[in-house]
């Protein structure tokens, strides 16, 4: 009874705070609108921490009424505590409260913060409905309903055109990857009768691998996700997304809503165990999409773009473990990202609020005397991105890794590749940000301040987290336990009934694993001494937009002859392919997006000419369509 | 070939010649006029069907009443000149080609189907009269015939309604 | 059957109080006698009814999609005031003309009949012709209201010859009549009943705007007066669904492979023009016409895909798409008196800009049910889609699911505009001032439409 009311509570809390700041705005006290938005969240992640203290290992299902029937197919509205929920639940309503904590500070001077605040709710709670259903379709809900705060989200600010367009790109290319997911769920009824969890994995178990339906579910299925976790091909509204506000870049387009997709997968992992082509397909899509996000991340100077193309990066990897069956470690690295990009993103708006909403890198530099906290817990979610030992990235990433180099050698060695871009365009906005000297306007440095205590504590606790984040799921060659991967193991039965060889006991030695570490670690801190070197001893900045320097700086820029080598040599066609590939992604897979647009437009505008107004015209077609039908009727066999 | 079937099929070659005039009719009245006559061709047929009452109605309400109040309303309004746009060829030539196939199609159709049969022997010849019609009708097709008086009812006020002169309409 | 005698007689009654000085008592009897017979006509719930001799059958099927018509009816008249105030309208008149036309609507829904269906679809469009013109000082309503006679006496046309040749094949007008030849002709009946059965089709689906029988739908719609396309896109539409589904479910289901493909042909097909077209539009009375297109399209899924779950389907949807469809239309004719151009109304997309900020309330009711004819989650719209997607999974017709999947997103598209409109744009747009009655049924409609979006059960219980 007291875990129902508690999984009751959990998504409740989060709505009533919506509806009172939602229906109140305007008419609630800017005092109260913090507080009351705070509350629920807070409320909930306590409620979360409860039942999971009082977890058993036993799957709960909190049925709370009968939702629909739809012939012989019935559907509860329900939720399901098991042990991948309540991770995600933790996830979801410790990193959601602190940015909550964070939003005080950063929009209480805004003209709509109760909005706001109203939003970040409702997000929260659609985003627990999406981890705490117990079927597909609750999932769905969920699935849409934070696709829909992320639109609100983003286009928040709505004075300005480009914000709406780039939350309209959201969400037309989150609806279709969402068509994906609706038709994966249409089909999960065809086959199996159901969308419940439990009777789904449970049919599916007595089918073979391979079998075509599944391959075609799975397949759907992922193409929600790509929509909604930023996968290659629809991977540009993450970037654009970045026109909303901090705080929503760092609970939606960070840590919790683009997770979704991962979750999705992990969750329906009997399935894709029993697909290994989806498998593969994920694999090659999820390697590729991490390392174009990373290489085009290495030439982006806004300070957000950067971390949204590391974010898609991160996903890739994510999708990465899934693809090679680390389904434990995919997980894995969901939590970790989640600290230690709501971190980045939570730093990169302590920096934007101090900097007079400056975005630009070129115009930055230097901050480290003026903002001391914000620069170390910086600092600390860079090492841990770059996977530098022991912060929580490196454990994370090297699991999905270590996975990858069990599966195929190449995956591994793309991996690393990409680890090493990770390590190296991270620090690259650490040094241009906070080292040097400030090289924006003398009348910003006056103004130059840290941030309130409502944005630094949540900044500190995350920082904590991500030193201590890794320490859950210390792999068995490093004498830990690899505890969450037991705590999770009974997820995953299924899938290992299905195909025991997969889930077979590790083939790696202990040295070899050493070694793989070792290797990721070297790259990450060569990149990140490659990185110190350019930025910080040389003090090469980016090229300006306009090309012209003022003399004295071409003179300095000249002194370097060493530097010219080192541009056409290495830096040149590094930042030639994070160009190539920017454009790629941003011209071609746009304008197909476009493309299509323009494709429904003309087919409709020519559509309507057929429209004339002419009452004869309008009988003619009648009766073209009357004669055809019936000679289709009556003359053709089919 | 007997009787009725000569009458049969004079009757039709003048309905067809007299309702293809009706359309092509440059005059309005003329119109009219060839539907007149195509109305007295079926009532000839309603006669041959044995649907006496039936031939007797067509005759009062379609040829006598209502193609009264049509030409009346033609004349009042003057249409005699030809002022309606004039179809292309191209236009004309489809519509008849769709036209000859939907019609091509049909007869296609119906000359394969087989229609019920009928027993000469049981067959009711009082089948047309007012008594039979009287007894199908406040009997088997009671509520029906009930309920089109809410359809003449919904015409009358809407006629009315659209009919009623405002003020500031122009007097014709 | 109570509520058809008795709507017949208040018609009557509205009529003469009409003589009555004060207007004013005209709007309450017409609403007090739609609510009368909404409560008659669940007298008969739970028990089967034939009347007449085979002529109408009330069962509570029929009595659930009279209850949607009646809704609807009783929205439209609520949200009708401005009649009374207008010195050119005749209220008395519509209103009659509006429970004449419900009982033709019933007669559509219950019948088993052929030529009760054959009165009803004729009093139906008889009073539509008439309340599409009834603007008189308008020229693009007398052409709408011409337009749409000429065309829908064509389609009756055809509606008839096509009932003739059923009797001619079958012998009888009585739906479980036909139902039996076909059981008796072991698979060979009379090629006459097919092409009646296709013709009798054609003639419904022209009054229901599926395509390629929609041509006449967008200009009769824009050029009706608003209140009245509420009404026409409602309750014609409803009631027409309802008559097909009589029709094929009692009397063809027997013969479903001959017609099916036909069927799921034009559902494509109407689902195509309908999304496609309307996101070309300006207007949005105009997006409205060719979203009713198609959403005829989607009822239609439920048609081509006929089985168990087609009548829930259909009824949970024509039900969310009446609510939906006259809330927005309530919404339009608000905006629209606000901002005039030619001393026409502006029904464009521009006249809703910034509508947010000065009028919350409209907003939200309009953003409410646009998310629920776009059929997005936690409105009425979404579990309507559902239910129609999953007959269409249940008879595997995918192909036909993905082409409603992908229309069902470039309907967001369209629908979207007048959302973004509304809160992201600026205008200029005032406090408009909205009658309490008014304001209170558009709220009644949008919490009905979140209701069922989030219980939906709560209305299959019903069932």
């Amino acid at each position: 009874m007291q875990t129902d009311l508690l999984a009751i509570l959990i998504p409740l809390l989060p709505l009533i705070g919506f509806i009172i700041n939602g229906m109140g705005f305007r008419h609630v006290p800017k005092g109260l609108v913090g507080i009351l938005g705070t509350l629920g969240p807070l409320v909930s992640f306590a409620c979360s921490l409860l039942l999971f203290t009082g977890f058993g290992g036993q799957t709960i299902k909190v049925p709370l009424f009968d939702w629909i029937t739809v012939g012989h197919l019935n559907i509860p509205f329900a939720f399901q505590i098991d042990q991948l929920s309540l991770i995600m639940l933790l996830i979801v309503t410790g990193v959601g409260s602190l940015i909550h904590i964070y939003s005080i500070g950063y929009m209480k001077h805004d003209e709509g913060y109760g909005k706001f605040m109203a939003f970040l709710n409702l997000f929260l709670f659609f985003m627990l409905l999406l981890v705490m259903g117990s079927n597909y379709v609750i999932m769905f809900i969920g699935w849409e309903g934070v696709g829909l705060c992320s639109y609100l989200l983003i286009g928040f600010w709505n004075k300005n055109t480009s914000y709406n367009n780039a939350a309209r790109k959201a969400f037309v290319m989150n609806r279709i990857g969402d068509l994906g997911f609706l038709l994966g769920i249409f089909m999960i009824m065809g086959a199996f009768g159901s969308v419940e969890y439990t009777e789904v994995f449970e049919q599916a178990a007595g089918f073979p691998i391979g079998d075509a339906t599944v391959v075609a579910i799975t397949m759907l299925l992922f193409v929600g996700a790509m929509g909604k976790s930023a996968q290659i091909p629809l991977y540009t509204w993450l970037p654009d997304a970045m026109a909303g506000p901090t705080p929503v870049s760092a609970l939606i387009h960070a840590a919790t809503m683009v997770t979704a997709g991962i979750y999705m997968v992990v969750r329906s992992n009997v399935l894709y165990t029993l697909s290994p082509v989806t498998l593969e397909i994920i694999g090659g899509i999820a390697i590729a999409t991490a390392l174009l996000a990373a290489s085009i991340g290495l030439v982006q100077n806004d300070i957000k773009k950067v971390l949204a193309y590391s974010t898609v990066s991160q996903l890739g990897y994510m999708f990465l473990g899934l693809s090679v069956m680390g389904y434990t470690a995919g997980m894995f690295h969901v939590m970790t990202h989640a600290f230690f990009k709501a971190l980045l993103f939570l730093g990169a708006g302590s920096v934007i609020h101090a900097v007079a909403d400056e975005q630009d890198i070129r115009k930055m530099g230097g901050l480290r005397k003026y903002l001391p906290i914000t620069y170390w817990t910086f600092l600390i979610a860079t090492i841990a991105i770059a996977g530098i030992p022991p912060f929580a990235g490196f454990f994370s990433k090297d699991e999905i890794l270590m996975h990858a180099y069990q599966h195929n050698k190449l995956l591994w060695v793309l991996g690393v590749i990409g680890s090493a871009m990770t390590s190296f365009y991270m620090f690259r906005l650490l040094f241009l940000t906070f080292f040097g000297r400030f090289r924006g306007s003398e009348h910003t440095r006056e103004h130059l301040h840290e941030s309130p205590a409502t944005m630094t504590v949540p900044l500190v606790v995350l920082a904590v987290l991500s030193i201590i984040g890794g320490f859950f799921n210390v792999p068995e060659a490093l004498g830990g336990e690899a505890r969450l991967a037991e705590f999770l193991n009974p997820i995953f039965n299924l899938s290992r009934r299905v195909r025991p060889s997969a889930f077979g006991e590790t083939l790696l030695t202990h040295s070899e694993e050493y070694m793989l570490m070792g290797i990721s670690t070297a790259v990450a801190i060569v990149s990140a001494i490659a990185a110190y070197v350019m930025y910080v001893q040389r003090v090469s900045l980016p090229e300006a937009d306009t090309v012209e320097r003022p003399v004295v700086q071409k003179v300095l820029y000249n002194k370097y002859y060493v530097d010219e080598l080192y541009e056409t040599i290495i830096v040149k066609p590094v930042r030639g392919l994070g160009d190539t590939f920017y454009s790629f992604g941003e011209f071609i897979i746009d304008g197909i997006v476009t493309g299509t647009g323009w494709l429904v437009q003309q087919a409709s505008g020519q559509l309507r000419r057929l429209q004339t107004g002419s009452i004869g015209f309008y009988v003619f077609a009648m009766v073209v369509s009357i004669a055809a039908i019936l000679c289709l009727r009556f003359f053709v066999r089919f | 070939m007997k009787a009725t079937e000569i009458i049969f099929y004079v009757l039709t070659a003048i309905t067809l010649l007299s309702a293809s005039f009706v359309v092509t009719a440059r005059n309005p009245v003329h119109s009219v006029l060839a539907l007149i006559l195509t109305f007295f061709c079926l009532t000839g047929h309603y006669v041959l069907m044995n649907a006496q009452f039936l031939a007797a109605v067509n005759i009062i309400v379609y040829a006598g009443a209502i193609m009264v109040l049509f030409l009346f309303t033609i004349m009042f309004l003057n249409l005699q000149k030809e002022d309606e746009e004039s179809k292309t060829t191209l236009t004309k030539m489809a519509a008849v080609v769709v036209g000859g196939v939907l019609l091509v199609v049909m007869v296609a159709v119906f000359r394969a189907a087989s229609v019920a049969p009928y027993d000469p022997a049981t067959y009711n010849t009082r089948v047309g009269l007012v008594e039979s019609l009287g007894m199908v009708l406040y009997k088997d097709y009671l509520l029906p015939f009930e309920l089109a008086s809410v359809l003449f009812l919904v015409a009358m006020v809407g006629a009315v309604m659209l009919g009623k002169r405002e003020p500031g309409d122009r007097h014709f | 059957m109570l509520p058809i005698i008795l709507l017949s007689v208040f018609g009557i009654v509205l009529l003469f109080l009409g003589f009555l000085k004060t207007r004013a008592v005209l709007l309450p009897a017409a609403l007090l006698f739609i609510l009368i017979a909404l409560g008659a006509g669940f007298l008969e719930w739970n028990k089967s009814y034939l009347y007449f001799g085979d002529m109408l059958l009330i069962n509570n099927l029929a009595i659930l999609f009279s209850t949607i018509v009646l809704i609807s009816a009783f929205m439209v008249v609520a949200l009708s005031g401005d009649f009374l105030e207008d010195e050119m309208a005749q209220p008395a008149e519509y209103y009659a003309i509006l429970l004449f036309s419900i009982v033709g609507a019933m007669m559509m829904i219950g019948y088993e009949n052929l030529i009760m269906l054959f009165v009803g679809v004729e009093i139906l469009s008889v009073s539509m012709y008439i309340l599409t013109g009834s603007d008189k000082r308008n020229l693009r309503s007398n052409e709408a209201a011409l337009k749409y006679f000429l065309m829908g006496s064509f389609a009756t046309g055809f509606m008839l010859f096509g009932m003739a040749l059923l009797y001619g094949a079958v012998g009888s007008f009585t739906l479980t009549d036909i139902k039996s030849y076909i059981l008796l002709s072991h698979g060979r009946p009379s090629l006459l009943l097919y092409m009646g059965e296709l013709l009798v089709l054609i003639g419904m689906l022209f009054k229901v705007s599926a395509a390629p029988f929609h041509f006449w739908t967008p200009d009769v719609y824009e050029g009706a007066p608003t209140l009245f396309t509420a009404f026409m896109s409602t309750v014609v539409k409803t009631a027409g669904f309802a008559a097909l589904l009589q029709l094929l479910s009692v009397s063809f289901s027997a013969i479903y492979g001959f017609w099916w493909v036909i069927l799921a042909a034009i559902t494509a097909l109407t689902l195509l023009a309908g999304n496609l077209t309307a996101v070309y539009q300006n207007s949005f009375k105009r997006m409205m016409a060719y979203s009713s297109i198609s959403h005829a399209g989607y009822l239609l899924i439920g048609l081509a895909a006929l089985g168990q779950q087609s009548r829930s389907a259909l009824v949970f949807y024509s039900l969310a798409y009446s609510l939906a469809t006259i809330s927005a239309f309530g919404i339009l004719l608000l905006v629209a008196k606000q901002h005039t151009t030619d001393g026409r109304p502006d029904e464009s997309y521009s006249a809703f800009n910034g509508l947010s900020r000065n009028n919350p309330l409209l907003a939200f009711v309009l953003a409410v049910s646009m998310l629920s004819l776009a059929g997005i989650p936690l409105t009425a719209g979404f579990w309507g889609k559902f239910m129609l997607f999953s007959a269409a999974v249940d008879r595997g017709m995918v192909w036909i699911l993905i082409l409603a999947v992908l229309m069902s997103a470039v309907g967001i598209y369209y629908y979207f505009r007048v959302v973004i409109a509304m809160y992201f744009r600026e205008g200029q747009a005032g406090r408009i001032r909205v009658a309490p009655f008014y304001q209170f049924i558009l709220i009644a409609a949008t919490a009905l439409t979140i209701i069922l979006g989030i219980v939906p059960g709560l209305f299959q219980n019903i069932m």
